[in-house]
């Protein structure tokens, strides 16, 4: 379709560049200490209005828009939903965060809406430009936001190593994707593939090379093994509403890079259908290395976790270790396992959202986010302790939270892909994150507070919680209408 | 004797490209480093325009060297006293690094000479043409769209830049207020 | 001799594995842009290479390395921004002296 044509699909990217520059104009309109914040009022304004118009979007067939630039697909449509979800959240959260720098909250907005712009076209491009660029929007963005908080050296610190270390490994990959282009001649998925169908012997090697270059990048964006190291410092030193973002959106984009990138060009659809088969001459088992990769990740992001005292460096150990259990569904290259890894990216975004939400109330309360924050909260705030207890048994994937259910499916894909060593590490993985997670509970729970004091939540907080909280409830008993989602979602455009 | 010459054209901007990122590993002093990089890029845009690339050899010039260049010796000006001496401490894992560096070397050549890259046969005497209009009619059909979105990036970045580089000291003094008032 | 693809190739990996070796070695903030920018630089090498060498006659190359440079700008700026303020906190830019969390 050519450019003019494809605007119409292109409507909640046009509301939120729109939404950019409203904001960025009322920025400039007074943003009085203690009044209303015009900004966040604009970008979730912004946001909602682009979330509605994508759902109006949503039953449009599958093609190609922008002169085959990006792909409108049950996929793409699915993650346009998924990071405007959590725009929406996010932007709720900041607005009544004192985390970030008040001042400095109309350029944060601006840089979160455009951030999600990034991360829509990662997940829908079909050329190595368009993808490149869309993946270096939405990095450039989440490295300014990594130092808007309030704490001066920790915020700077956690946004220099987060720039200089994804500097790089966006430079590996895209040296990568130069490769690629020299191997097939085009930047276009559906060329690159043609061409890979067709490509005589002997270029294992290259195809090799280049999968792991991506991967540098790739794995970065998902902190997996061995470029994790980046997420706990991150994670810390960031304003707790972007760590929040970081860890379910930014997390979200390097799956959907993997899958795009991977899935439309490395492989190609079987003609039996229902799974992935690597192109042409190529004989490199994928299968095996993403799997080591997806094992060696849930473990050392298990083990890291267990001895953390903070909360934020626990749930980025904990994210760590959820990329490696989607990297499990991802490894099978079946259909089941996509759908797996779809169904668990949605319970994932309503778990871990919440259970940042809910470190942002303790660190607004009482500045605090160590193990002493959530110790004896059940007497301070009962409600604000059972939904973290709710979004813990999911993360573990406890029944009848919506975790267990999400990593039912997983587990269901991998043996039906019969990668039966590989569910033993998961299974055993879980294990050791009970302990951990169980710890905050006992903690809230059991242990005496240092203060009887009650904690008054600010009433929108309540409602987000709440309305984070409920689907993962809802999910966990009801899981059949979202699994025939996911399979729903799980189609990529094909050739 | 034609194509000696253009031979050699290659190997001095090769050779000048290559030693000077060398040095640029290499030199313990930073600002030396920052000025051998000069090199490199005024090099490496000498190499695009070589093989025909000369829009991306005058961008290379343009923005490389006259802007990101720029920016790094200011930053190597501003953290740094100004003969650059003495602020680096020569690490242990040089020696490491050097071997890692020989390794992957071995891995990687391999792929310049095995792979059966499509290569036309006579790609030498491909005529060469200026590339500029193909880019500037490329940039405005096929590839609008990225077009527009590295606009989006440059705001983005401008913003961004701005917020973090100004140094505020009222944000400051009432952060200050803030973390003292919390305890 | 005549310069082929290969020739250009041995250029471009020995550039990426410079820019990594600096990467890996260095522990200055500036330096590890300067290792990020000779990677972009290699890569960029490669793209114009392969619009050269390969049978096609577009500019893909061509214009896939134009954007690449806009990105090295724009990401150069920001990594300075960043390392300046840096600089302001913690008077150094090497990356194990700054350290404000807890391991």
């Amino acid at each position: 379709m050519g450019n003019v044509e494809s605007l119409s699909y292109f409507v909640p990217e046009l509301i939120l560049t729109v939404a950019i520059l409203i904001v960025l104009f009322a920025d400039m309109f007074g943003m009085e200490r203690g009044g209303f914040d015009l900004p966040g009022g604009a970008a979730l304004l912004g946001s909602i209005l682009a979330l509605i118009s994508h759902v109006w979007l949503y039953s449009q067939p599958a093609t190609m828009l922008f002169e085959g630039m990006i792909a409108h697909d049950m996929f793409s449509a699915f993650f346009r939903g998924f990071f405007l979800l959590c725009t929406v959240v996010v932007t709720l959260m900041t607005m009544y965060s004192m985390e970030v720098i008040h001042l400095k909250k109309g350029e944060f907005y601006s840089i979160l809406l455009s951030i999600c712009i990034g991360m829509c076209l990662v997940a829908s491009a079909q050329n190595l430009i368009m993808i490149y660029l869309a993946l270096e929007l939405m990095s450039l963005g989440s490295y300014i936001l990594a130092g808007f908080s309030r704490r001066i050296g920790r915020s700077e610190e956690a946004s220099l190593k987060f720039v200089l270390y994804g500097g790089v490994s966006t430079g590996v990959m895209l040296f990568g994707l130069s490769l690629l282009y020299g191997l097939t001649g085009s930047t276009d998925f559906s060329a690159i593939q043609q061409v890979l169908i067709s490509s005589e012997k002997g270029i294992d090697l290259t195809a090799f090379t280049i999968f792991l270059l991506i991967l540098v990048g790739v794995g970065y964006k998902i902190a997996a093994v061995p470029f994790h190291f980046w997420a706990p410092d991150v994670y810390e030193g960031s304003p707790t509403p972007i760590t929040a973002f970081l860890s379910v959106a930014s997390k979200g984009t390097g799956f959907a890079l993997l899958i795009r990138l991977f899935y439309s060009t490395l492989l190609t659809r079987s003609p039996a259908g229902g799974f992935w088969v690597e192109v042409g001459d190529i004989d490199i088992d994928w299968t095996f290395h993403l799997a080591v990769i997806s094992a060696l990740t849930m473990t050392i992001g298990n083990l890291g976790a267990i001895s953390q005292n903070n909360l934020k460096r626990l749930l980025a150990y904990s994210g760590i270790a959820h990329a490696g259990y989607l990297l499990m569904g991802v490894c099978l290259l079946t259909d089941v396992g996509l759908q797996a890894v779809i169904f668990y990216l949605v319970v994932y975004l309503f778990t871990n959202l919440a259970a940042f939400l809910v470190v942002i109330i303790m660190v607004d309360t009482q500045d605090e986010e160590g193990m002493n924050g959530v110790r004896g909260l059940w007497a301070r705030t009962p409600i604000v302790a059972v939904a973290m207890t709710i979004c813990l048994f999911s993360l573990i994937g406890l029944p009848p939270t919506a975790g267990f259910v999400g990593k039912y499916y997983l587990f269901v894909a991998l043996l039906q892909g019969k990668l039966y060593w590989l569910a033993i590490v998961g299974v055993l993985n879980t294990v050791v994150s009970l302990y951990y997670y169980a710890r905050i509970v006992k903690a809230m729970f059991f242990e005496p507070t240092y203060t009887e004091e009650p904690i008054r939540v600010h009433p929108v907080y309540a409602g987000l919680l709440t309305a984070l909280v409920v689907p993962v409830l809802y999910f966990g008993i009801f899981w059949d209408s979202l699994a025939r989602y996911a399979r729903y979602c799980a189609s990529l455009i094909t050739y | 004797m034609d194509a000696l010459l253009h031979s050699l054209v290659f190997y001095i901007l090769a050779f000048i490209v290559l030693g000077s990122a060398a040095y640029t590993a290499f030199s313990a002093n930073l600002v030396r480093a920052a000025f051998s990089l000069l090199f490199t890029f005024f090099g490496l845009a000498g190499l695009y325009i070589y093989l025909g690339a000369d829009f991306v050899g005058i961008s290379q010039v343009i923005i490389y060297v006259g802007g990101i260049l720029v920016l790094l010796l200011f930053g190597v000006m501003f953290t740094t006293n100004v003969s650059g001496q003495g602020t680096e401490k020569q690490t242990l894992q040089m020696k490491w690094g050097i071997l890692f560096l020989v390794v992957l070397f071995l891995l990687l050549i391999p792929i310049a000479f095995i792979t059966p890259w499509s290569v036309m046969p006579d790609a030498g005497s491909k005529a060469l043409e200026s590339s500029v209009s193909p880019i500037g009619v490329g940039l405005l059909t096929k590839y609008l769209l990225p077009f527009e979105i590295a606009s989006l990036l440059l705001l983005i970045a401008l913003i961004g830049a701005v917020v973090i580089a100004r140094g505020e000291p009222k944000v400051r003094a009432e952060a200050a207020k803030e973390d003292t008032s919390a305890l | 001799m005549a310069v082929g693809l290969e020739h250009c190739l041995v250029v471009s990996i020995s550039l990426f594995l410079l820019g990594v070796f600096i990467v890996m070695t260095q522990r200055n903030g500036i330096r590890v842009l300067m290792g990020i920018e000779l990677i972009l630089n290699a890569a960029n090498l490669n793209l114009i290479a392969f619009n050269r060498f390969l049978p096609n006659t577009d500019v893909n190359g061509s214009i896939f390395a134009v954007f690449v440079i806009i990105l090295a700008a724009a990401e150069a700026a920001v990594a300075l921004a960043i390392v300046l303020a840096i600089y302001q906190q913690f008077s150094t830019v090497n990356l194990d002296e700054i350290s404000s969390m807890k391991h």
